[in-house]
Order: structure tokens, then C-alpha cells, then sequence
């Protein structure tokens, strides 16, 4: 219960940071997504039902305040909570890689249904033109951005979720939803 | 709530039921786009005064980092500007008297008197979309400040866009270079009529496209493009940009081509909002006779 208002909070804060300070440290003419971080670090550290909580509650504030059809941004985030959440397994603690990548991969599947949800399905065929303008920026620009959002978020779950002490000879598990 | 859900029912099944319930939603809420505003307003009541707040915060950060960039070229500059002023200020005169020319002019076009009757309300921009795909932002006045739906917006003196969505106490403005925009255009000389539809592609180099230009229209590069008359939502005779780089077509039917705005869109902060909406009911009785 405690990840889930953690994850809540940090969406708040995220969306409002995205909306406000990252439109103006546009680099390229990208921003990147803070709530797509979110989504993917809530799937890799504490699983599918939380990435598709924070998926669905992201999408949500996406599309209330945004666009004037509710439901495709809840969609596209929950499958990305939903997928991303496929790789708590292979998550351990203290590493930064794997969550790194799992971050990309949240972007990619973002760029890829907002393209097809939105884009494509209205003619609009040139996917390079896309692709090298918005999608390949806004993945460099989150990557890097998501590490840092993991760090603190990793140091928010630390604190939250303090580590077991370890018994000798038995074989350590990352802790999951404690 | 999710301890109970959390041993029994697979992820994979609760994946579906969101998508078919945003299936539902996005039918009812197309359906029924006006009904739910009082809901979407909910999220806004919430996040708009922070936003308002933490915008501010972004407007210095950016300032700053200008500012630092620019001190050194500020003070190489100054000492340029200062040899200029003294030319400067002898040419002035020479122009102030140009002026008096300039506005007897200006008074021929009735372009411009038709915008000094629009009525104009001015507008912070509090916050932008949350991607990278659109471009639409929120302004932080709403219906409280007498904005309504389809009101025009204007920044500088070019068109910016048009609000999409009058909510309390902010609104949401769809700019003309957002993909999914479309505006009839007429050239100011030779008011041929063209459409003016944002791309994504050309977003990036502050471009808009030009299509739909008849092939025999004789059209250059730099003329202006205002709003047509037969625009459905926006207002005649207002600046879009100035056309650039028109071409025929393949099919030798139509011209097309790209437009420069007018109006800077890398740093929108503030817009006028024209409080005026085009009655189209007045022009559908027309068309109808």
C-alpha cells in the first residue's frame, strides 16, 4: 500500500514538473516523459499491478487535462505498466542498468501506440519522420532523466521498504510488495 | 483495495478490463464531449494553481540560464550598441517623420482597423502538453474571465491558435502549428484561398504547410496569409504568416507549399485572447440563401 501512494505522490509531482519546468529545458524540441519513467520503475521495482496502477492513474491525469477523449492515454500507460511489469522477475536490487532499459522500453512502446493510436490511424504515414524527430530525442532525453528519477525513487522504496537482514545460507530475495 | 486483488486475479485480466473500460470511455466521452466537462474540471481545480506556481519557478530557471549565456555577449554587444544609438538616434528623427506617411497608409488597409475592433483579453501560458506529439497548451483563464470555446488567440500580431476546451479557471489552446490543426487561409493580395494545416514534421522548423492553393494563383514568397472569411471558428483577416517556398503540385491541380508564422512559438508566455467568437450560424444562414 505504502509503494502505491509513494507512486501516487511522485505522479503528481511529475506530471506537474513535465507540464511547467521541462517545457522550458526543452533540448531539440523535446521534453522528456516523467510519467512514463514513473510507469516503467513502478513495473520493474514492484510489479505488474502496481506498473498498471501508475499506468492507469498517469493516463488518467494525461487525459483529463489534456485531450478531449478520455481513454486512449490510459490505455497506451497501462500496457506499458503492463508489459514493464513483466520484468519484476529479473529485477535486483541495486541495479541500474536493467531498470535503465526498461525504461527505453516503456518509451519506445509509448512512441510507438501514441503513433499508431494517434497518427497513423489518421493517415499520417511517414513513421521516419516521426521516428527520427520525436521518438529517438524524447528516448535519449528520458533515459537520462530516468536515471535520475530511479535513483530517487530507489531511495524513496529503501526508505520505505527498509532491507530484511539476510540469514546466512539462505539465498536473498528482492522484496517484493514487501 | 489491491491487497485483496493482489493474490487472486491475474495482471493479464486486469490489462483487458482497462482497455475495454477505455474503450467505453472514449466512446462515451466522444459522445457526450460537453457533459463531462464539470469532471475533467476536477483534475484542473487541482493542478492548475500548482502548475501556476511551479511555471514560474521554470520561466526564472530559463531566464537564467539565458542570462548566463548571454552576459558576455551582452557587454560585447553593448559596447556595439552604443556607437549605433548616436547613428541610431539621427535616423529617428528622419523616420518619426516617415511615420506620420506609415499611418495614413495603414488607415487604407482595413485589415487593421478590423483588428484594433476585436476585443482582446491577455493570457499567462501556465503549462504544455505533457509530449512531445502535440502542441497545445493551458492558459490561466477560463470561463470566469468570459473565454468561451473556439475563441481565437493571438500572440504578438500572428495567430496562435484557438481554444479547444473553456474550463473554469483555465482553458486549452490548440496552436496552429499542432498536427491535427487545420485553418483556411487567403492571400492578403491576391486573396486566393488556401488551407493552412499544422505538421508534425515541420513543427520542429517552425513551419507550417500550405495546400490546396489553386494552380493558377500567382502567388510569391513573403506574401502574407490571413484568415479567409469562410473560416468556420476563426476571425477574418487575422495574420497567420508569410508563405514561403510555394511549388505545383504532381497533379498540377493544386500549389502547396510551407508558411513561416508569424507569431514565435518557441516562447509563447504571453497571448491575447480575442473575445469575439465567429458566429457561424450567421454564416451557415448566408450559405443556406
Amino acid at each position: 500500500m505504502k509503494n502505491y501512494v509513494s507512486m501516487f505522490v511522485m505522479i503528481i509531482v511529475g506530471f506537474i514538473l513535465q507540464t511547467t519546468l521541462f517545457r522550458h529545458l526543452r533540448i531539440a524540441g523535446v521534453s522528456p516523459n516523467i510519467l512514463v519513467i514513473l510507469t516503467a520503475i513502478a513495473g520493474t521495482m514492484y510489479g505488474q499491478y502496481c506498473g498498471l496502477f501508475t499506468g492507469v492513474i498517469s493516463g488518467l491525469f494525461v487525459d483529463m487535462m489534456f485531450s478531449s477523449i478520455i481513454g486512449v492515454n490510459i490505455f497506451i500507460y497501462a500496457v506499458i505498466g503492463f508489459i514493464i511489469g513483466m520484468t519484476n522477475k529479473m529485477y535486483i536490487e541495486d541495479d541500474l542498468i536493467f531498470p535503465t532499459m526498461t525504461i527505453a522500453i516503456g518509451d519506445i512502446i509509448y512512441g510507438v501506440l501514441f503513433y499508431v493510436l494517434k497518427f497513423l490511424l489518421r493517415g499520417r504515414l511517414r513513421i521516419t519522420d516521426y521516428l527520427i524527430n520525436t521518438i529517438i530525442p524524447e528516448l535519449i532525453y528520458t533515459i537520462i532523466l530516468g536515471v535520475i528519477v530511479f535513483k530517487f525513487a530507489h531511495w524513496m522504496d529503501r526508505k520505505l521498504n527498509p532491507p530484511e537482514p539476510v540469514h546466512l545460507g539462505v539465498e536473498t530475495k528482492p522484496d517484493d510488495e514487501q | 483495495m489491491r491487497k485483496k486483488t493482489k493474490m487472486i486475479i491475474d495482471p493479464k485480466y486486469i490489462l483487458i478490463a482497462i482497455s475495454v473500460i477505455c474503450a467505453i470511455l472514449i466512446v462515451v466521452s466522444f459522445k457526450f464531449q460537453d457533459k463531462i466537462e464539470p469532471v475533467r474540471s476536477i483534475v484542473g481545480g487541482v493542478v492548475t494553481p500548482m502548475q501556476k506556481g511551479i511555471n514560474t519557478i521554470g520561466v526564472k530557471i530559463s531566464d537564467k540560464l539565458e542570462y548566463v549565456n548571454s552576459v558576455k555577449k551582452l557587454t560585447k554587444e553593448n559596447k556595439k550598441l552604443k556607437d549605433k544609438l548616436a547613428e541610431t538616434n539621427a535616423e529617428n528623427k528622419l523616420l518619426q517623420q516617415d511615420k506620420y506617411e506609415l499611418e495614413n497608409f495603414r488607415k487604407l488597409y482595413s485589415l487593421d482597423e478590423q483588428y484594433a475592433k476585436y476585443p482582446k483579453v491577455a493570457a499567462r501560458v501556465i503549462s504544455g502538453e505533457p509530449d512531445n506529439w502535440y502542441n497545445e497548451f493551458i492558459i490561466d483563464k477560463g470561463t470566469d474571465d468570459g473565454l468561451a470555446k473556439n475563441m481565437n488567440v493571438m500572440a504578438g500580431d500572428g495567430l496562435v491558435g484557438r481554444i479547444v476546451d473553456a474550463n473554469k479557471s483555465y482553458s486549452r489552446v490548440r496552436s496552429i502549428v499542432d498536427d491535427s490543426s487545420e485553418v483556411s487561409g487567403s492571400f492578403l493580395k491576391t486573396s486566393d484561398k488556401c488551407i493552412v494545416s499544422g505538421n508534425l514534421s515541420m513543427m520542429k522548423e517552425g513551419k507550417i504547410q500550405i495546400s490546396g492553393l489553386d494552380r493558377d494563383a500567382k502567388v510569391k514568397d513573403g506574401y502574407e496569409v490571413v484568415t479567409s472569411q469562410i473560416s468556420s471558428v476563426y476571425l477574418p483577416g487575422i495574420l497567420i504568416g508569410y508563405a514561403k517556398n510555394i511549388k505545383k503540385d504532381s497533379t498540377n491541380i493544386t500549389q502547396s507549399g510551407y508558411l513561416v508564422p508569424a507569431a514565435d512559438f518557441s516562447s509563447l508566455d504571453m497571448v491575447l485572447v480575442i473575445t469575439k467568437v465567429k458566429n457561424s450560424k450567421d454564416l451557415e444562414e448566408i450559405l443556406g440563401k
